[in-house]
């Protein structure tokens, strides 16, 4: 695989605060909050603006109550409920992303499914982990920064991936609950040492859920740059001809 | 009582040695001595030959009992109090009832083979947080309006377009190798395929609160693995959900395919794309669940009607003016469900919906007596309140449930009933 590529090289980031990115915003926003898309939905652009949307499935893996499920109600904008409550199967949440390529100046809406599914389910059923692996695009690794334990078996996790999909897939790791550095448990050291050796992307996600777009954007970009980076190396050029299906 | 006032507290124990497996409602637990003695009294009655289902204490607090499947038993204590609700004899049907679905929750989730024989405490411990989202909905009956864990009928909201949703519905999970589907609008059930209606009602019910719980989570699909308490209670199905537009949801009970990926990629839009305006139009219909075509009297604050015979009903609160006199729209849910309580326990009584049907049912005895002083069934009923009138009226085939304001006079309220339900059963044809 070939090496991650520099955050911002791909795509522009912070384009959510720029002004010519304002009208694809406003799309996935309703009230200045984020709005919800059923499966039925997508934003609409005016039919001069006509925008591709491209189609990811991402996987969410970690230790039970390391905060997956919070993870997909963040990046949707939605509250994290404030008492744990174990998920007893398969969940997929959908994020639209509007992003624009550094290179050719081209918008792109990203349409990010989040596969999220309790570690307990996953154990008890035998046909969930199959489901979730299909087809699948990319996968995030979460530990929590108040649990050890998840940080440590971080590597173990993701050989466990790398021997199956070979390259195939695009990896992060991201670590939740970062605003509870009381009862922080990683030390910031062990996380760059980490990245070192694994070479891959490590964000931090915590605190409340505010309304605006600047606490996701960081790992959306830095998603989208990866997951758009990958697809071209994968397609050996960089004008490739994307799957682009766009529901009305 | 160490409860505060009205809240519920549940208690699940191991019937055999007492352990506890957990609790949940309540801010404040009850301390481990009085779980402990409250299952010490349950015990003691067994080796008398007595099962203790019920008691009331001096602060009209209430304390009921339930063993399932020789294996869990489950205690509901509610502190009683200004925040009760209603008498004593209500509140224990509706304990009654919360211990009754709350096994139903942890057969869902688990299946009935981990909570009937149990192997290792502690695992079961572990494994039986899975159930808590489910059963603290259960405990909260959080959105107003959804009767169906009370009544056991399925909730529905009565679409404007029913042929096209029916069709659509019966499509879309014979394309997904299903005979059971269902599409839920706000939480109560639009359409659903002929098999979904011959699950047992519980199961529906039971089914419509999850999948509540999933919308509300606003994912936009679900692969759950389900038990379903009386169909199959040893082996999972698969129920697969799908978001269509945010608060309508239409799911599935299938078995090893279609893999979730596939459904949702190949089938959703193909059946559900053409129907998006029907959708929005169902939406609209809103908590009032009766489409604004059908006249109801501009009298009549709060309805319930329930077919007997299909275990379904639909309710509705109608406040047509927003500065309207009291009582309140969350209020008038709860007048309702207590005069449903009031009716069905003292007047409607052969009316399986209330009877627990198995072995121990506490509220049955003297209900019972109750009826035996009557020489017939009775088949209608009114109670006049300061807040508001309520008139009931059964036939073989309907219940039907009615809120009046005060202002109503008293002798009009049987020619109001009788008219609304013919009204409603001839415009809707539940």
């Amino acid at each position: 695989m070939s090496q991650n590529p520099a955050t911002g090289s791909v795509v522009v980031s912070d384009w959510h605060r720029c002004k010519d990115g304002k009208e694809y915003f406003n799309k996935i926003l309703h009230r200045k909050k984020r709005k919800i898309f059923g499966l039925l939905e997508s934003p609409v652009m005016p039919p001069h603006v006509a925008v591709d949307t491209v189609h990811y499935k991402i996987f969410l893996t970690g230790k039970s109550g390391v905060g997956k499920t919070a993870l997909a109600a963040r990046l949707t904008g939605r509250n994290i409920p404030n008492v744990h409550y174990e998920t007893t199967g398969v969940e997929t949440t959908v994020v639209f992303w509007p992003v624009k390529l550094r290179d050719s100046g081209r918008v792109l809406f990203l349409r990010l499914q989040l596969w999220d599914c309790g570690e307990n389910a996953l154990r008890r059923f035998d046909h969930l982990l199959p489901s979730c692996k299909e087809q699948v695009d990319a996968v995030l690794f979460l530990f929590s920064f108040t649990d050890r334990t998840s940080f440590d078996d971080l590597p173990n996790q993701i050989s466990k991936w790398t021997e199956e999909s070979a390259g195939r897939l695009v990896k992060l790791v991201v670590g939740t609950k970062f605003d509870l550095f009381m009862h922080c448990d990683v030390a910031q050291r062990d996380v760059r040492d980490f990245q070192e050796t694994w070479r891959l992307p490590v964000l931090r996600v915590g605190g409340e859920v505010s309304n605006g777009l600047d606490d996701v954007s960081p790992l959306l970009n830095c998603l989208a740059e990866q997951l758009w980076h990958h697809d071209c190396v994968t397609a050996g050029s960089v004008g490739l001809q994307q799957e682009t299906v766009t529901l009305l | 009582m160490m409860l505060q006032d009205g809240s519920t507290q549940l208690l699940c124990l191991t019937a055999s040695s007492g352990v506890p497996l957990f609790t949940r409602g309540a801010s404040k637990q009850l301390p481990f001595s009085v779980i402990g003695s409250l299952n010490g009294v349950h015990m003691f009655g067994g080796g008398q030959g007595v099962v203790l289902s019920g008691c009331e204490t001096e602060g009209g607090g209430k304390v009921v009992w339930r063993v399932f499947q020789d294996s869990v038993m489950l205690i509901a204590v509610n502190g009683g109090g200004q925040g009760g609700v209603g008498c004593s004899r209500e509140e224990e049907v509706r304990l009654q009832r919360l211990l009754e679905n709350v096994w139903n929750c942890m057969v869902l989730v688990l299946g009935q083979d981990e909570l009937a024989n149990i192997r290792n405490v502690e695992r079961l411990k572990r494994d039986l947080r899975s159930c808590f989202g489910l059963i603290d909905q259960m405990l909260e009956e959080r959105q107003e309006g959804v009767l169906g864990s009370l009544t056991h009928c399925a909730d529905l909201l009565l679409p404007p377009n029913p042929t096209l949703l029916q069709e659509a519905v019966d499509g879309f999970a014979e394309a997904a190798d299903s005979e059971f589907g269902c599409l839920i609008i706000h939480g109560r059930i639009a359409a659903a395929t002929e098999k979904w209606w011959r699950l047992a009602p519980q199961e529906v019910v039971l089914l419509s609160a999850l999948i509540r719980s999933l919308s509300d989570s606003a994912s936009a699909s679900c692969d759950y693995p389900v038990f379903l308490p009386h169909g199959s209670p040893t082996v999972a199905h698969r129920l697969l959900r799908f978001q269509l537009l945010p608060g309508a949801d239409v799911c599935v009970l299938c078995g090893p395919s279609p893999s979730l990926h596939t459904a949702e990629t190949g089938l959703v839009g193909r059946f559900w794309a053409p129907l998006v305006e029907t959708l929005r139009d169902c939406l609209a219909v809103g908590e009032r669940c009766v489409p604004q075509a059908v006249n109801l009297r501009p009298d009549v604050l709060a309805l319930l009607l329930i077919n007997r015979e299909t275990r379904r009903s639909v309710s509705s609160v109608l406040h047509p003016l927003a500065d309207a006199p009291p009582p309140s729209k969350a209020r008038c849910w709860e007048l309702l469900k207590l005069f449903y309580i009031f009716s069905t326990t003292r007047y409607f009584t052969q009316e399986e919906s209330v009877c627990v049907s198995t072995e121990e049912s506490g509220p049955r005895g003297r209900a019972n007596d109750f009826a035996r002083g009557f020489s017939h069934q009775p088949l209608q009923c009114y109670l006049v309140t300061e807040e508001c009138k309520s008139y009931a009226l059964q036939t073989p085939q309907h219940q039907l449930f009615l809120l009046f304001p005060p202002s109503v006079p008293t002798f009009v309220l049987r020619t109001a009933a009788t008219q609304t339900l013919s009204d409603v059963v001839a415009a809707t044809g539940l």
